[in-house]
């Protein structure tokens, strides 16, 4: 009976993560972070002709994302001819995998706790009960570990798309971004060595609760305090893995056209896509978690906000308050990280495909090794 | 021989030579309006003033003879305002009607105030009216207001045609161009007063606001008008002829051509065959119809009761095509001949012979083919003799009542292969109807009466599946799987000109 | 190389602080930034028209449809001269000539139709023109056609359009020497 409701809870987490959660905002983010953050940027007003049905309202363009989900679903399939057909059908599903495996191992906030919370030297404590994993799909101990697996996966639905198509955009579309994914796979592994040395678990949950401590009393030891120089590289090497602008080299409406889904239409085109894009929202996710604290609100634990080194919280607050100002300090973060990838989108103009190799090989692999040098020593001494 | 200097340039020419010729043949253009090369010379325009050192004043090019040591300027300041100024006093009374006017583009007066005037009217009152597009003659459009009285087109009457109907009425500014009363400009040959009309005062009735000349591509070409030949320039503006102008060639026709053979370049277009025809299949290609024709051909065309008409208004190269064609696809059938019936000639340009090859077809096919006419065809035909047909062309000398016999006795065929630019009335008759090429829209050459080979362009493509008689014949050779002895025109022309230049060697 | 008017620009020097790329980054993202927040509260930099609603006044030059204009006694203006048909670019001007009863109009278009499907309305035909027999000051912006014969405009349709012509027959001087 147990195993069952284990299972179901898991299932409801899924469906909660996964379709209310990364799917809604990653193509949200098509419209909202493509078109009218664009727009927006550029002095224009972005999408605001299409309506929904008895509504007289533009809806910040939302109508067109539906429109334009309806017109994908009813375009024609269309698969090249001398295309294989077995791998070009199954590229989409390939590279939307992945992108969807991830969010497994996200905490949105901590263990539910069944009794009591409260603060023991800055960590939440459970009085009177047990920590529940009720916020993070599996709460894996390997969590960073299993991230950059199935990350690394992800190379294959480009990939093998590219290959499938039988066009040679595709193909050189797809040697590109593999070649890009593999290249910054490296620096984003060695800039998060350093944040391991330090945090001591690749637990992500429990990078998180490490990341509630405070320095002096005061500053909350978020990565980005800890590590700034390996936030920096792990978010460059993570926009390279994502293939986001700066960094969208593998598409190319001047050299490859779309690079390795130039042969897709309808759906496909649009799973594509949409992966894309559920993967950009991964980013924001685990950067948050990793340096920007993930569900942490600054001094609060469990039972309220701590302001200075006091047995007692300042402001006190119920439990399921405190819970939702941690999935909601989660998600704002993401946010934030969203937006700002998609900001430097339209800041930044792309790079040459060398310059990509150049800054990946030459620049970022070197300071992340530095940087993980420094961090070992630094620690080392320190403690 | 007189030696003279212009424009620092020495140059010795006969004696009696007017400095504008000298300069001429210097390559110094002197403007001139009233000069014309085959017309006396009145000297009555003053643009064509020249500076002759030590003479008095500025002194008229066209009428000066040349003199030992003369030194002349011709583009001299002094010379150079006298020309503005000879252009300031004809335009004064000038309409400048040249958005309506049929000359702007090809007009001299135009050109040279473009090139020396370029100034804007100073007069001030009003011009002087005169008739505006009276018809002068059945053909030609006279406008008084843009005359400059060059008298150019009464020279013309009174000198080349002799009918002298033009004359100037009047005095000073109201000096006009008239036919003398009870006469009107109608001569065999009046058209040519537009040619020589160095503005639009005279244009033809026929080209009038037809196209504007800037429009149009000009071709070198003949005129099929009749045996003489004349040369012309064909002028045709998207695929479609729009007027012929006489090519100077002191050997045929110099500057001129007649009415009649002018107006013929209606003809280009005129009553075209439409498409490739075989018996009911008018859907074809050349290849598939080649094969089709060859095999018609090989099944009926053999033996007795072949015939083959050539024809004289077709190319030289056509003939000699026509010649090969009947020898290896037709089994040396017996050839005859069509083309228009004789009519009236003059002692000018006109011949009575009104096509343009038929010594053309005498030196190909033999002068012996010439008694086989077209009318010999009709008794053979109605003697029952032929029952294989094959006509180069559809233009017939008949009257309207031997067309009728013709077209029975045509009807009784066992099989008639009309090749032909033209319908001519036999389309419906023919099991086979292969369209040709007219020669604007071929390359080839005619022989003129006077024995002259004379080459002339493919001005356009043609509009129909027609191609040139030659290719036709090599094409339907092909479809039999044989060859001709040539398989292109330049290889064809070159043997053409072979035979004639023997031809005539033998002659002389 | 004196002879030659070369400008030689300095490749821009790029220190560490350049070269380490955030603080760029960083200029570039306030840039954006600014824009983007100041569009997003108050929309005051936003360029674009909400064009079926929100229609801009043409300028004064604007270049609109064809139109012909027409002489004192209505009659068309135009003399058929073809400047207009071979000046124009795009070929689409196609007039028929045809000799007028009234003597002292002589040439006239029978036919005149602007194809507008091929118009690439760069107004080389009003410039060519010697009688200020068409314009393109209607200010009639060129709409879509749902037919592709309507897109042919006829002589009486760019009549319609048309108005008289400011100039003055015969000239300046014409005009004077006729008062
Ligand atoms: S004669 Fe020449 S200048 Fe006079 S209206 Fe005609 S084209 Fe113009
Ligand atoms: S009509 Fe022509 S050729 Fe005759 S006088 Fe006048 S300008 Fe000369
Ligand atoms: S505007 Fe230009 S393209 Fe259009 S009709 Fe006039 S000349 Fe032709
Ligand atoms: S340029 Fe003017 S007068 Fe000439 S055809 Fe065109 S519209 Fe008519
Ligand atoms: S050409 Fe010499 S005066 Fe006319």
């Amino acid at each position: 009976m147990d195993l069952v409701w284990e299972l179901l809870i898991i299932l409801l987490k899924i469906v909660v993560v996964v379709l209310l959660f990364a799917f809604p905002i990653g193509s949200l983010m098509t419209l909202l972070g493509d078109r009218k953050q664009s727009s927006l940027i550029q002095n224009r007003i972005g999408p605001n002709r299409a309506r929904l049905p008895g509504i007289n309202h533009p809806l910040v363009g939302i109508p067109h994302f539906l429109a334009d989900g309806l017109k994908m679903i009813f375009k024609e399939d269309i698969i090249p001819r001398q295309a294989n057909r077995f791998w070009h059908t199954l590229a989409p599903a390939i590279s939307l995998f992945p992108a969807i495996a991830l969010w497994a191992v996200i905490p949105f906030s901590d263990h539910y706790c069944t009794g009591t919370a409260t603060m023991v030297d800055y960590r939440d404590v459970c009085v009177d009960g047990a920590f529940y994993n009720l916020f993070s799909i599996s709460n894996l101990e390997a969590g960073l570990l299993y991230v950059f697996a199935i990350s690394a996966v992800s190379v294959y639905g480009a990939a093998i798309a590219g290959w499938a198509s039988n066009s040679k955009f595709s193909l050189l579309g797809g040697l590109r971004s593999s070649a890009q994914m593999i290249s910054y796979e490296v620096t984003m592994g060695l800039s998060l060595a350093g944040i391991l040395i330090i945090y001591g678990t690749l637990n992500l949950n429990e990078m998180v609760v490490v990341q509630g401590q405070l320095l002096w009393d005061w500053l909350p030891m978020w990565g980005i305090v800890v590590q700034p120089l390996a936030f920096f590289l792990f978010l460059a090497a993570m926009m390279a893995e994502t293939k986001r602008a700066p960094f969208d080299v593998p598409e190319g409406e001047s050299e490859i056209v779309a690079g390795y889904f130039t042969e897709f239409s309808s759906m496909k085109f649009a799973v594509i896509q949409l992966s894309e894009y559920v993967a950009t929202v991964f980013v924001g996710s685990l950067v948050s978690t990793v340096f920007l604290g993930g569900w942490q609100v600054p001094w609060l634990y469990g039972d309220g906000f701590y302001f200075g080194n006091t047995d007692e919280p300042s402001i006190p607050l119920p439990y399921w308050l405190v819970i939702v100002l941690r999935v909601g300090s989660f998600s704002i973060k993401t946010l934030f990280i969203l937006w700002l990838q998609f900001m430097l989108r339209w800041t930044l103009p792309r790079f040459r495909y060398d310059q990509i190799m150049t800054l990946g090989w030459k620049i970022l692999l070197p300071l992340s090794l530095a940087n993980l040098v420094i961090t070992a020593f630094v620690v080392l001494v320190l403690l | 021989m007189p030696t003279l200097t212009i424009n620092g340039k020495e140059i010795t020419v006969d004696p009696g030579t007017t400095v504008l010729r000298a300069a001429a043949m210097l390559g110094i253009d002197i403007p001139h309006f009233c000069y014309h090369p085959a017309l006396s010379v009145p000297a009555n325009c003053r643009m064509c003033l020249v500076e002759i050192e030590k003479a008095r004043k500025l002194e008229p090019s066209c009428y000066a003879k040349v003199g030992e040591g003369m030194v002349v300027h011709t583009e001299s300041p002094k010379v150079i305002a006298a020309r503005r100024a000879v252009l300031e006093f004809i335009l004064v009374n000038h309409p400048v009607d040249c958005p309506i006017c049929d000359q702007a583009g090809e007009c001299k007066l135009q050109d040279y105030y473009v090139a020396y005037d370029s100034q804007p009217s100073r007069v001030a009152v009003p011009k002087v009216g005169k008739a505006k597009a009276y018809p002068i003659g059945p053909r030609v459009v006279f406008d008084g207001e843009r005359c400059i009285l060059c008298t150019r087109c009464v020279r013309f009457c009174d000198e080349i045609t002799g009918t002298s109907e033009l004359t100037v009425a009047e005095r000073g500014d109201h000096s006009e161009i008239r036919t003398f009363p009870g006469k009107e400009l109608d001569n065999p040959y009046s058209m040519n007063v537009t040619d020589i009309c160095p503005v639009g005062a005279l244009t033809t009735r026929d080209f009038r606001f037809k196209c504007r000349v800037w429009l149009m591509s000009s071709t070198d070409s003949i005129c099929t008008g009749c045996a003489k030949g004349c040369n012309v320039h064909l002028e045709h503006f998207q695929g479609e002829a729009q007027r012929y102008r006489p090519r100077f060639n002191p050997e045929v026709n110099e500057y001129w051509m007649c009415d009649a053979g002018r107006m013929s370049y209606l003809e280009l277009h005129a009553d075209r065959l439409p498409s490739l025809r075989v018996l009911e299949d008018s859907e074809l290609s050349w290849p598939r119809a080649a094969r089709k024709v060859a095999a018609l051909l090989g099944e009926k065309a053999t033996g007795e009761g072949v015939a083959f008409v050539a024809s004289a208004q077709s190319s030289c190269e056509g003939l000699m095509a026509g010649r090969e064609f009947v020898r290896t696809m037709l089994d040396d059938a017996p050839v005859f001949w069509t083309g228009r019936p004789d009519g009236d000639g003059d002692a000018f340009l006109i011949r009575a012979d009104k096509n343009p090859n038929r010594a053309g077809l005498a030196g190909i096919f033999g002068v012996e083919v010439l008694a086989q006419d077209a009318h010999r065809l009709l008794q053979e035909l109605e003697r029952g003799a032929i029952r294989v047909l094959y006509m180069m062309d559809s233009t017939l000398p008949f009257t309207s009542d031997e067309m009728k016999r013709f077209r029975a006795a045509v009807e009784k065929l066992e099989l008639f292969v009309l090749q032909a630019p033209r319908r001519g009335g036999l389309d419906d008759l023919a099991d086979v109807l292969l369209p040709s090429t007219t020669h604007a829209e071929q390359d080839g050459s005619f022989v003129n009466e006077d024995g002259l080979l004379q080459s002339f362009w493919a001005a356009y493509r043609p509009r129909t599946q027609a191609l040139a008689d030659w290719e036709v014949f090599v094409r339907l050779a092909r479809g039999a799987d044989r060859e001709l002895s040539f398989s292109d025109f330049e290889s064809l022309h070159g043997a053409l000109h072979a035979e004639q230049g023997a031809a005539q060697d033998a002659g002389e | 190389m004196s002879t030659h008017n070369v400008t030689v620009v300095e490749r821009p020097r790029r220190n560490l602080w350049v070269q380490s790329y955030l603080p760029e980054v960083a200029k570039g993202l306030a840039i954006t930034s600014r824009q983007f927040f100041k569009n997003l509260l108050t929309g005051s930099d936003i360029q674009t028209v909400q064009y079926p609603e929100v229609k801009r006044d043409y300028p004064l030059r604007y270049r609109g449809l064809h139109r012909l204009t027409y002489r004192d006694d209505g009659q068309v203006r135009c003399v058929a001269c073809m400047c207009c048909s071979t000046i124009c670019p795009a070929n689409c001007i196609h007039i028929t000539a045809a000799e007028h009863e009234d003597t002292s109009i002589e040439k006239y278009p029978a036919e005149f139709v602007i194809d507008e499907l091929r118009c690439i309305v760069c107004g080389l035909c009003v410039e060519a023109c010697p009688c200020d027999a068409i314009r393109m000051d209607s200010g009639i912006h060129a709409h879509p056609f749902y037919e592709r014969d309507k897109a042919f405009l006829n002589k009486d349709y760019l009549l319609d359009l048309g108005g008289p012509s400011t100039a003055v027959q015969g000239g300046v001087l014409g005009s004077r020497s006729a008062r």
